[in-house]
């Protein structure tokens, strides 16, 4: 029974879903440009020009030579890239 | 990506960080579970800090010497109080310069956590964006949500690049996008779609060699779903694929667990792949959906 219940639960929500008119876009050849070039990456944004290493060993090995301190940004999800 | 436009949108904190610093930014997912010499060094330090049951998240900022000595643990938000706490922290470590440490060898590498992009296959740079439907806010965090454009990148294999350059798009590939790369990751980690979860699915390379898609997604529970249409182009050389664009219209409605704050209802997503060229450090960051499991990812 429950499983019914959940299975008509998933229709009605699939006809809703259907029935209601799409948001998005027509997707033209034009539109398709605008959006790659929308969705780009800010090459001049602040955050890249820190020269961030992915490798923990990297890092320790460049703060021996360099007598520096090392700044981990650890993240759920990569930080340059998940997200 | 709240980071990304306010702690590191902060002049003095990115000259600091580019001159006093060795950055290195990490999905600490990987780290505190490495069997490995990099793991080891990386729970050294962690686990000086508050966040120190490897079992749970390590997320936050901090700062350590060569040694592994923890100077700074800090998971705030607020970019100048960050700033402030650098500061010091560079303070401490001249005061306290660790002495005669060596660079630390890697004896071991642990397998499952230290992937590579598939060897003689591609990688595509995917990006996606909400582009209407957010209440407007004047909260300045929630801002930066509603405008942020989400990273993350798609791992072709061999195999697959070379059918690609043949004229046909793999049917693994296109499975490998819907599940993977067809969510709504601009506000922290998304959940990923079931093989269930697919309830239509075509990606064809057209007799013009034009890509043309259509997907429906909806998960188990009907509270998340996506119904798009893909349109793209690709250029072959040689038998080797040059150039590749891909764009995913369509209306999404949900959220997961650690993407709450979605628009309510339905709202048009946008999401874009386009072949990395290598110039980007990004560009090796392995697919989120490949996390501790690269064999299925690509399956």
């Amino acid at each position: 029974m429950r499983y019914s219940l959940s299975a008509f639960l998933t229709l009605l929500t699939v006809l809703a879903w259907g029935s209601q008119p799409s948001l998005a876009q027509d997707l033209s050849a034009s539109k398709c440009q605008a959006l790659l070039s929308e969705l780009d990456a800010d090459k001049n944004a602040l955050w890249r020009s820190i020269p961030w290493k992915t490798n923990l060993l990297a890092a320790q090995k460049s703060a021996v030579e360099t007598s520096k301190p090392i700044f981990i940004w650890a993240m759920d999800g990569h930080p340059l890239g998940c997200t | 990506m709240l980071d990304r436009e306010s702690t590191f949108a902060v002049p003095e904190t990115v000259r600091l960080l580019q001159s006093k610093f060795i950055p290195v930014a990490l999905d600490q997912a990987y780290q505190r579970r490495q069997k490995d010499t990099e793991g080891d060094f990386y729970r050294k330090i962690a686990s000086q800090g508050p966040r120190n049951n490897f079992n749970g998240t390590t997320q936050g900022f901090y700062i350590a010497d060569a040694a592994g000595r923890l100077l700074l643990y800090n998971n705030n938000r607020d970019p100048q109080k960050l700033l402030r706490l650098i500061k010091k922290s560079l303070t401490d470590f001249g005061e306290n310069p660790p002495q005669g440490i060596l660079p630390i060898e890697p004896e071991k590498l642990d397998p499952r956590w230290n992937v590579s992009p598939p060897e003689g296959g591609l990688v595509l740079r995917v990006r996606a964006k909400i582009l209407d439907g957010y209440k407007e806010t004047k909260n300045e965090f929630q801002n930066i949500f509603q405008c942020a454009v989400s990273r993350d990148n798609l791992w072709v294999t061999k195999e697959e690049h070379e059918k690609i350059g043949q004229g046909e798009f793999p049917a693994k590939l296109a499975q490998r996008i819907a599940r993977f790369h067809l969510v709504d990751n601009t506000r922290g980690e998304p959940p990923m779609w079931d093989s269930t979860d697919i309830r239509e699915l075509k990606i064809e390379i057209t007799d013009k060699g034009e890509i043309r898609g259509e997907v429906n997604l909806l998960n188990r529970k009907a509270d998340r779903g996506y119904e798009a249409k893909l349109q793209g182009k690709f250029e072959v050389k040689n038998g080797k694929v040059v150039a590749m664009e891909l764009v995913c219209l369509g209306d999404f409605f949900g959220e997961g667990r650690y993407t709450k704050g979605a628009p309510e209802g339905k709202f048009p997503l946008a999401i874009t792949f386009k072949l990395a060229d290598g110039t980007d450090i990004a560009d090796r960051v392995p697919p989120q959906g490949s996390r501790g499991w690269l064999n299925g990812y690509l399956q």
